[in-house]
Parts: C-alpha cells; sequence; structure tokens
C-alpha cells in the first residue's frame, strides 16, 4: 500500500454503514465476472478465427489457378496497393466510392502512386439480395474491360437497382452495344443468388455459374483480412501490409496517410 | 470490521487507478507505435498518428480539422492521462477526468453500434471492430473509473470533515 492511502486508513473516520463491505464485495465481484467473461469470449473468438482463416487458406490455394480478371483501376506497379472489400448494396460502399475513391482514382490512381483493386464481399443480409448478381455482372465486365464503367454505373444508381433488381439497365448504358451482348452472353446461366460471404466462410449458390469462382476467391480472401463487414480495406505499400480498416473515411485523411506512406 | 472496510476501499482505489493507468498507457502506446514493420521515427509517428485519425474519422462526427485535433491530441494526452493515474497525485480529478474521457468514448461506440456502422472501435489500435465484447470491456472501465472517483471524492470529503484540509502534509491530496 502506498504511502498516501495509508495515511487515509489511520487518519479517516469510522465506518457508519457496514453493510458497505457486502455492497463493495458484489461491485468488485462483479467487475471480475465481467472481465473474465470478456477474456473468455476473446479466447473463444481468437480460436474460432484461427480455424477459419485456415480453412480459408486452403480454399483460397485451390483457387489459385484461376486466370485472373483483375476489377481495378491503376498500374501493378504503383507503390501503394488500396484493395478494398466490397458490396455493391452497402450504402457506405457507395459514399466511400462517391466520396473517396473517386478522387483517389481521378488523383493518385491516375498519377501512378497507387493500384486501386476492388474485391467482392457480397453479404447474405436482408436488402442486400441483388448484391451477388450485381458483382457478377462486375466481373463480366471486367473480362472485357469495361469494369471501370460498370462500377461506378453500379455505385451511381445503387438505389435504383437495389430496389428493383434491374441491373442490366445500367450495365447496357455502361458500355456499347456490342459489348453488352458480350457481357450477356458470359452471364447466361448465372440465375440468382449468387454467393455470399459470411465470418465463417461462404454461402454458395445452388446454381453456380462460370464466373463465381472469382467472387468466391474474393470472399475468401476476405475471411482471411478478416471481413467483418464492407467496406474494409486493407492498404499495402512496399510490400508491407497495414492493419485493415473499416467504414467510410474521407479523402482527405485517406489521401493524408498515403502522403504519410510515400513520404518514407 | 471498521479496518477492513478502510483497507478494502483503500485497495480498491489503488487497484483501480493502476488497472486505468494501465489502460490509457497501453493505449497510448499501440496508438503511437510503428506500423508496417517501420522503426521507431517522426516519419513512423505520422503515419501511425494519420492511420489513427482514419480510424476516428469512420465515426463520421467530425470535420477532418476536428478529425486530426483529436486524432493528434488524443494519444499524448492517454499518456499523460495514464502517468497521472500512476502517480495518484489529486486521484479525484484524474480519475474524474478519466471517467469523462471513457463516457465520450463509450458513447461515441454505443450510437456507432445502434447505427450499424461496422467500424474499427480505434481504442487499442487498428483492426478491432466495434462490437459487443468491446462495448462490455469500454462499459466495464467506465464503471471502475465511476467508482475510482466516487471513492476518491468521498474519501477526501471524509478527511476533511474529520481533519480538515489544512492538516493535510504538504504536497498530499486525494
Amino acid at each position: 500500500m502506498d504511502e498516501k492511502h495509508q495515511f487515509l486508513i489511520e487518519t479517516g473516520p469510522a465506518p457508519r454503514h457496514p453493510s458497505r463491505h457486502f455492497r463493495s464485495a458484489v461491485f468488485l465481484a462483479a467487475i471480475a465476472t465481467l472481465a473474465l467473461g470478456a477474456i473468455a469470449q476473446a479466447a473463444k473468438s481468437g480460436t474460432t478465427t484461427a480455424a477459419h482463416r485456415a480453412q480459408g487458406q486452403a480454399r483460397a490455394a485451390k483457387s489459385q489457378t484461376l486466370p485472373p480478371i483483375d476489377e481495378a483501376y491503376g498500374s501493378k506497379g504503383a507503390p501503394i496497393t488500396f484493395e478494398v472489400f466490397s458490396d455493391y448494396s452497402c450504402p457506405m460502399c457507395r459514399n466511400l466510392y462517391e466520396q473517396t475513391l473517386r478522387p483517389m482514382i481521378n488523383d493518385y490512381v491516375a498519377a501512378g502512386k497507387v493500384y486501386l483493386v476492388h474485391r467482392d464481399y457480397p453479404l447474405a443480409i436482408p436488402g442486400h439480395q441483388n448484391s451477388p448478381q450485381a458483382a457478377r455482372w462486375a466481373r463480366a465486365a471486367a473480362r472485357i474491360g469495361q469494369f471501370e464503367n460498370v462500377d461506378a454505373a453500379f455505385y451511381d444508381n445503387q438505389t435504383s437497382w437495389a430496389t428493383d433488381g434491374n441491373l442490366e439497365k445500367y450495365v447496357a448504358a455502361a458500355m456499347s452495344t456490342a459489348d453488352f451482348k458480350r457481357v450477356q452472353k458470359m452471364m447466361e446461366g448465372c440465375e440468382p443468388p449468387g454467393p455470399t460471404g459470411k465470418p465463417d466462410g461462404i454461402n454458395l449458390p445452388p446454381h453456380p455459374c462460370s464466373l463465381d469462382p472469382y467472387i468466391e476467391q474474393d470472399i475468401l480472401a476476405g475471411n482471411q483480412v478478416p471481413v467483418k463487414g464492407t467496406p474494409t480495406f486493407v492498404i499495402t505499400y512496399k510490400g508491407q501490409r497495414y492493419p485493415p480498416g473499416s467504414g467510410f473515411v474521407s479523402w482527405p485523411l485517406l489521401k493524408q496517410f498515403l502522403d504519410s506512406l510515400l513520404s518514407q | 470490521m471498521p479496518q477492513d472496510r478502510k483497507n478494502a476501499g483503500a485497495i480498491f482505489l489503488i487497484v483501480g487507478r493502476l488497472a486505468l493507468a494501465a489502460v490509457f498507457l497501453y493505449a497510448a502506446y499501440v496508438k503511437l507505435k510503428p506500423q508496417g514493420g517501420m522503426g521507431w521515427s517522426l516519419g513512423s509517428l505520422r503515419v501511425s498518428l494519420s492511420m489513427f485519425a482514419m480510424q476516428v474519422d469512420s465515426y463520421q462526427l467530425l470535420p477532418p480539422w476536428g478529425v486530426n485535433a483529436v486524432a493528434h491530441l488524443l494519444p499524448p494526452f492517454e499518456l499523460f492521462l495514464g502517468l497521472w493515474l500512476l502517480t495518484g497525485i489529486a486521484l479525484r480529478f484524474s480519475s474524474l477526468v478519466t471517467a469523462l474521457l471513457l463516457s465520450g468514448f463509450f458513447t461515441g461506440m454505443v450510437r456507432a453500434y445502434v447505427l450499424g456502422q461496422e467500424i474499427s472501435c480505434g481504442c487499442f489500435g487498428p483492426g478491432e471492430q466495434i462490437g459487443p465484447r468491446t462495448l462490455l470491456r469500454d462499459g466495464t472501465l467506465l464503471a471502475v473509473a465511476l467508482a475510482v472517483t466516487i471513492g476518491a471524492f468521498l474519501i477526501h470529503r471524509r478527511k476533511e470533515a474529520s481533519t480538515g484540509p489544512a492538516s493535510l502534509p504538504p504536497g498530499r491530496t486525494v
């Protein structure tokens, strides 16, 4: 015991309510129980996460044989890679795209400082039922080099297609008729629902299509991060991966962070 | 029995303030420590604080200048508060400041959770999602800070009533 508290014990007045002992003991016991509960839950969660990561790594390794279809902006040689795990129906993902990623694309991606990679992480939650189908359309568009137009069209018109599910209208408007026909052909047999992500793995669709392995690959990569909500972003600079960020971040603050990395 | 009660109160105050001091010192350390395999330097500090600024920004409560002010002032303040709690000087004031700060954190976290913002807490560095576990932890810390504050004020009042502030040895205060 330190000197100060010893002083207080020696000089403090006599207690008037002995029942306070009991209340103090109950309070301390409650605090200890809460703390132990939190520690136990953390330990359990850590074990589960490790198991899921191992499962994800195995599946991701299996899918590495896929020919790449990049849903990306800019040059792979850029010093910073910015990967964003996104769901096309998620309003915060739209805000991130419209207010942060768009200025980043026009500035830092165009200047060759950042390579921006879109990763699909469609969520199986109410109101997001059209997300997997949007991810399929975007992947098909990426196959013919039209990803950027479709990506922008989906975010720009999110409130519309997320409600009525009419994705084709926006894909068609984002490219030439000939290109749209090619994309439509790739989408043949891609009946909804598509694959969706969940923290402990992936929900596989009952009717898989040829584009699904790419989306599943992104979901599994997301589970390794781990993605706990969308948007989640991962920044890599000179081979060093920084801890993931989630939610919205404004462009001035993201720019400040990117500048701090580039000035190293 | 009266002596037991005094001992229990004094032990709780010591354990409580040391626990809070450790939490704040650790919180400051993880916010300031170098990220991405960098060594300690001014540059690494800039990167760490910029990363913390993005976490503060994700709460969507402040404009960018406010976010930057909080992100650059909070970690040094947490360091100061941790050291203040560690010394035990003017405990009733240090614990009151701690309780107010934790109330602010807790309110922000509850708001983010209720609004469904799936964001990093930013409490102990990046990558810690706000959820029941983080709310339980921060709620517990707030309860401890409030209990220490109340205890420190009660002891101070009792001491003043029995001995008077003039009888305190120089430099001693609770």
